[in-house]
């Protein structure tokens, strides 16, 4: 029974205490950024593009057309099929009149252009206007320009990364950022934005916003009591106030 | 006894609210007639109705509650006829510029003006300003109203006795006893003064964002919950206003003893003041970052604030009518109906604030189906009971018995009245959505129920013109009279 009790303990001291053994692991928090806001309406680095078509700058196609531009890697095992198959469905499905391109860009320094047309024939995309596969030279300043941080892992070969849409209206500007896979109204909404239709929103707690309700911590996921809500007891504090004052004072006529 | 001048800003106040009350009719008959089809006019229009029509309603049937509980006070203490005057040149004046601001302005953010939408401006660049200003002269207008009447309550009796908290037990012999009227205008007035505050405090915010060039932001779920303390608040608190005068008057046109305050009147009127301030908890159902738990107050407090008071009220309506001969007059008919049609549109109230069937209901035409009801067929009745029974009193005539004509008249309002609110009910019913100008075609018998309720209403506007003669013609009289006439108390 005390072999038991041994063996027992000392697999959970080790189970519990491994992460003591390495480094600290890294918390989401580090190694991903999930904020859609960030970056949105400021203007896109101007960085040059290697196509089939011949090289560019961002701005050349900007101009033409508001862009859709999603990052991927050729060698990728996760999510970039997934997210590219879903964006083409989407798109074929919402049979959208409005003028945009779709902007496929690398951000592994491994990848060629090759590599990139393999992966636009893999979706039998090569010969559709809309899509445009590139390359870059200044991968490092376009993912400083929207805040995208992949992470390489060595373990797997791969790059550890989120599903990333790019709205950039004509202006070069990024009107709007959709993380993750996301379904057809986030994208409606997302090329709506860059063609500079009005898209309906909904203001978000700002620094500005003292009296809030509730806080929300990402952390831990749980709302807390805040300020606010003060604010709502007064009328009935002023009130109570008011009657004990005004109830103090002795009445004539009993 | 009341003065010849305050029956002369009584009258003012009962003329001005039905000339009020005819035009907003009118207005509420065109948006219906618009979603049936039968007109065209555009959804800036509609909005523009919408919310004067929303803003004028809720204000005049308040403001005749507070005019008529202010008028019988005068019966028990002493009143102030300045601060009635006052309150009744700003209710003119924020009126006028509502009305302006809806008209000219263009502004139609809906009489619940929820934030952010006075800032979205789709409409004239001065509205959004003037808006704020016309509810800020009402409110100012009222809460110097409001504390005045608690001061003058208070004058006489000490703060326990104005709440009947000495009846609170099973003897009868108390040193004071508190008259249910002044017990239910004390605890209906106390709401209308928190929700005054209320405004006050969400006017403070608006004022704040709209100077602050953009350095000051509010708070879209503290606005929400501000607007909504004011307007459910408000609105239920005139009803109890109504109620208040019904106590007040009803046994005495149908030539019964006057109503005792009993332990269980005090208990249940006082669990309504408390209840009745948590219930509005229940107009964010929909907003999922409030709480599960402040769901579940706005549930049962709604449950809580309406069952006492409708309980204590029926049971003494019902023991005051059973079994004994009544002077059936045009007055106490109109209490009566009025208490039926609370009591159906608290039915529907209470229906609507259970959270699995705000569900299905929550912006359906349900939600303006039951607050007409206990308005139009409710509040309106109560008030109407004062304004003939006042208008008897100002031109020295006796309420007596219905008269065929007053039973035809009565006739169409009820069916008029409750045609109406059907219409809303059964839409509500059918998930037909609720603020919308017109209607898509998939709701294929929104607009055919759009149009039968602006009919039912416009008999019911019929009705209400048919009464408001009499009525109005009586209220003059005390404009020439200079001696006060021999029926007044």
């Amino acid at each position: 029974m005390f072999k038991s009790i041994f063996f027992f303990t000392t697999l959970t001291s080790l189970t519990l205490s491994t992460p003591l053994f390495g480094q600290t692991l890294p918390t989401a928090g580090d190694i991903y950024n999930f904020s859609e806001e960030s970056k949105v309406y400021t203007k896109m680095i101007d960085i040059p593009l290697n196509t089939m078509e011949g090289n560019f700058h961002l701005s050349d196609l900007y101009a033409q057309k508001p862009i859709i531009m999603a990052l991927v890697f050729t060698r990728c095992t996760g999510i970039c099929s997934p997210f590219l198959l879903q964006l083409h469905d989407h798109l074929r499905s919402l049979d959208n009149k409005r003028k945009f391109s779709v902007l496929v860009v690398s951000f592994d320094p491994k990848d060629s252009l090759s590599e990139m047309q393999s992966l636009a024939a893999r979706f039998q995309l090569q010969n559709n206007k809309q899509w445009i596969f590139a390359t870059t030279p200044q991968i490092d300043s376009l993912k400083t320009a929207i805040d995208f941080y992949p992470t390489w892992d060595s373990t797997t070969a791969q790059f550890d990364h989120e599903a990333l849409l790019v709205g950039i209206n004509e202006n070069g500007y990024i009107g709007k950022k959709l993380l993750g896979m996301r379904d057809e109204r986030a994208l409606l909404s997302l090329i709506k934005e860059i063609n500079n239709e009005f898209v309906f929103s909904y203001p978000l707690p700002a620094k500005n916003t003292i009296f809030s309700c509730f806080t929300y911590d990402p952390a831990t996921g749980k709302k807390k009591p805040s300020l606010g809500l003060l604010i709502l007891l007064l009328p009935a504090i002023i009130t109570l106030s008011l009657l004990l004052w005004l109830g103090s004072r002795k009445p004539k006529l009993n | 006894m009341p003065t010849l001048s305050f029956k002369r800003i009584t009258s003012a106040w009962i003329i001005t609210i039905l000339v009020l009350f005819v035009l907003a009719i009118s207005f509420g008959i065109t948006m219906r007639f618009n979603q049936g089809r039968d007109i065209d006019i555009s959804p800036v229009t509609f909005y523009s109705l919408m919310t004067v029509h929303g803003l004028t309603m809720i204000g005049i049937w308040a403001v005749a509650g507070m005019a008529a509980v202010n008028y019988l006070l005068a019966r028990y203490v002493k009143v102030s006829t300045s601060l009635n005057v006052f309150a009744f040149v700003l209710t003119v004046v924020g009126v006028v510029i509502l009305w302006v601001v809806g008209f000219i302005g263009k502004f139609h953010a809906g009489w619940t003006f929820l934030y952010p939408l006075p800032f979205r401006v789709a409409w004239e660049e001065w509205a959004t300003l003037w808006f704020l200003i016309g509810l800020t002269v009402l409110g100012v207008g009222w809460l110097v109203w409001s504390v005045g009447m608690i001061m003058q309550i208070l004058k006489k009796y000490t703060l326990g006795q104005s709440f009947a908290w000495q009846h609170f037990t099973k003897k009868h012999d108390v040193a004071v006893e508190t008259p249910p009227f002044i017990l239910i205008t004390m605890v209906s007035i106390i709401g209308i003064l928190i929700s005054l505050i209320t405004a006050v405090i969400l006017l403070v915010l608006f004022y704040a964002e709209y100077f602050s060039n953009g350095t000051f932001t509010n708070d879209p779920l503290l606005m929400k919950n501000l607007t909504y303390f004011f307007g459910h608040t408000i609105a239920n608190e005139a009803l109890y206003l109504g109620l208040a005068t019904l106590y007040e008057l009803l046994p005495e046109v149908s030539g019964r003893p006057k109503f005792k305050t009993t332990w269980y009147v005090a208990v249940g009127w006082n669990c309504t003041m408390v209840f009745v301030l948590t219930a509005f908890f229940h107009h964010l159902y929909m907003d999922f970052v409030q709480p599960y738990g402040f769901q579940l107050v706005g549930q049962f407090a709604s449950y809580f604030a309406s069952i006492p008071s409708a309980a204590v009220t029926i049971v003494s309506v019902i023991v005051l009518i059973y079994g004994n001969k009544i002077k059936w007059s045009l007055t106490n008919i109109l209490f009566f109906l009025g208490l039926v049609g609370w009591i159906i549109g608290g039915v529907g109230a209470l229906i609507d604030a259970t959270i699995s069937n705000n569900i299905i209901l929550h912006n359906t035409l349900w939600v303006p189906a039951h607050f007409h009801t206990y308005n139009v067929m409710g509040n309106v009745l109560f008030s109407l009971a004062f304004f003939v029974w006042a208008a008897n009193q100002f031109a020295g005539t006796d309420s007596k018995n219905i008269s065929k004509a007053q039973l035809v008249k009565l006739s169409i309002l009820v069916i008029g009245g409750f045609g109406f609110v059907l219409m809303f009910y059964i839409a509500g019913a059918y998930s037909v959505p609720r603020r919308y100008a017109l209607y898509p075609e998939e709701f294929t018998s929104a607009a055919i129920l759009a149009s039968a309720g602006a009919w039912f209403a416009l008999a019911y506007l019929i009705a209400i013109l048919l009464l408001l003669g009499n009525i109005v013609s009586k209220c003059l009289k005390v404009f020439s009279s200079s001696q006060p006439s021999p029926l007044s108390h």
